[in-house]
């Protein structure tokens, strides 16, 4: 029992820190390191993501989406056409047809959808 | 500004502080640091780190423990927490610089001086522990302040478990003959988990 007492006292002992007089002070130097370290990490994931969102819409022009946007858009209303003719209340298909700006807008959500998917990914890390 | 805001979080227990500390309420760490900063300081002088070294590995340890704040689930206190993060990156620290193994392997000196007879020595831990050699120092340190099982302690220092248990024996031993009363009596270590 005179052991554990003794350990216990021990323990008490290393845990009875007195306060240092520059506690504040190095509070303060660590707030200014997580400070920092956080603006870093933020410049980071932006940059990052308008990077994956330049690189992401530069991939999308190079494989001629403008052009792939066209024949899907004739080759819809061809097929809008064709099936009127079977299904005259196809009306969903005519919006389809009606342009490539649906085609468009997926677009332009992937490349938002991989710029906020780079970000997440290196504010995970 | 570093240092604005304490009053919000000065109230709060540490439990809470860290809730707000891992949505990345910077400021609430802070506060944590100021609470316990000097305990992890302390801890890492006796563990034998100069002032500055100790200071720097201190920072580090309360930097791990931010970007690492959402693994701590209150089973203990977060100073017990830091505490251990801060013995291991010490640790650490000496194994890179090669000095760990010289360290351990320093043979324990024998304190000429009467501990009877150093009254300051008696209620001074700090007094006591530089009685110790360093390898014993770092061993009842690193159970008794960082709060490690001897195992634990052992794997650590990459010693075996044995010396670890012997270094701490002794230490406990010197450091009763010159801090409690009853002297002479043989310690056994009850953290012997290992």
């Amino acid at each position: 029992m005179v052991e554990v007492e003794f350990e216990r006292r021990l323990e008490r002992l290393f845990a009875e820190s007195g306060e240092y007089g520059d506690a504040n002070a190095f509070a303060e130097r660590i707030e200014r390191r997580l400070d920092a370290g956080w603006t870093a990490r933020r410049w980071l994931i932006g940059s990052a993501g308008v990077v994956g969102g330049v690189i992401g819409a530069s991939q999308l022009m190079l494989t001629n989406v403008v052009e792939r946007v066209e024949t899907a858009g004739d080759s819809a209303r061809l097929l809008s056409s064709g099936l009127t003719h079977m299904a005259p209340r196809a009306d969903w298909l005519e919006a389809v047809a009606g342009g490539g700006s649906v085609v468009w807008i997926a677009a332009a959500l992937a490349v938002v959808m991989m710029g906020f998917v780079l970000s997440r990914l290196i504010g995970e890390i | 500004m570093p240092g604005s805001g304490h009053a919000r979080y000065a109230s709060l227990h540490d439990v809470e502080l860290c809730a707000h500390a891992a949505t990345g309420e910077r400021r609430a760490f802070g506060e944590l640091v100021r609470r316990h900063g000097s305990a992890v300081r302390g801890l890492l002088r006796r563990m034998g780190a100069q002032g500055a070294e100790a200071d720097d590995v201190a920072q580090d340890a309360f930097l791990t423990a931010f970007e690492r704040i959402a693994e701590f689930r209150g089973d203990g206190t977060f100073a017990g927490w830091v505490k251990r993060i801060a013995a291991r990156l010490y640790l650490r620290r000496l194994q890179k610089e090669r000095r760990l193994g010289a360290l351990t392997a320093e043979p324990a000196f024998e304190d000429a001086e009467d501990p009877h007879d150093d009254a300051e020595a008696r209620i001074d831990l700090d007094g006591a522990l530089n009685a110790l050699a360093p390898a014993e120092k770092l061993c009842v340190a690193l159970c008794f302040g960082a709060g490690l099982s001897h195992s634990d302690a052992a794997e650590a220092l990459n010693l075996p478990l044995g010396t670890v248990k012997s270094h701490v024996k002794r230490g406990l031993e010197k450091l009763r003959a010159r801090l409690g009363p009853g002297n002479g009596a043989v310690l056994e270590g009850r953290r012997g988990n290992g």
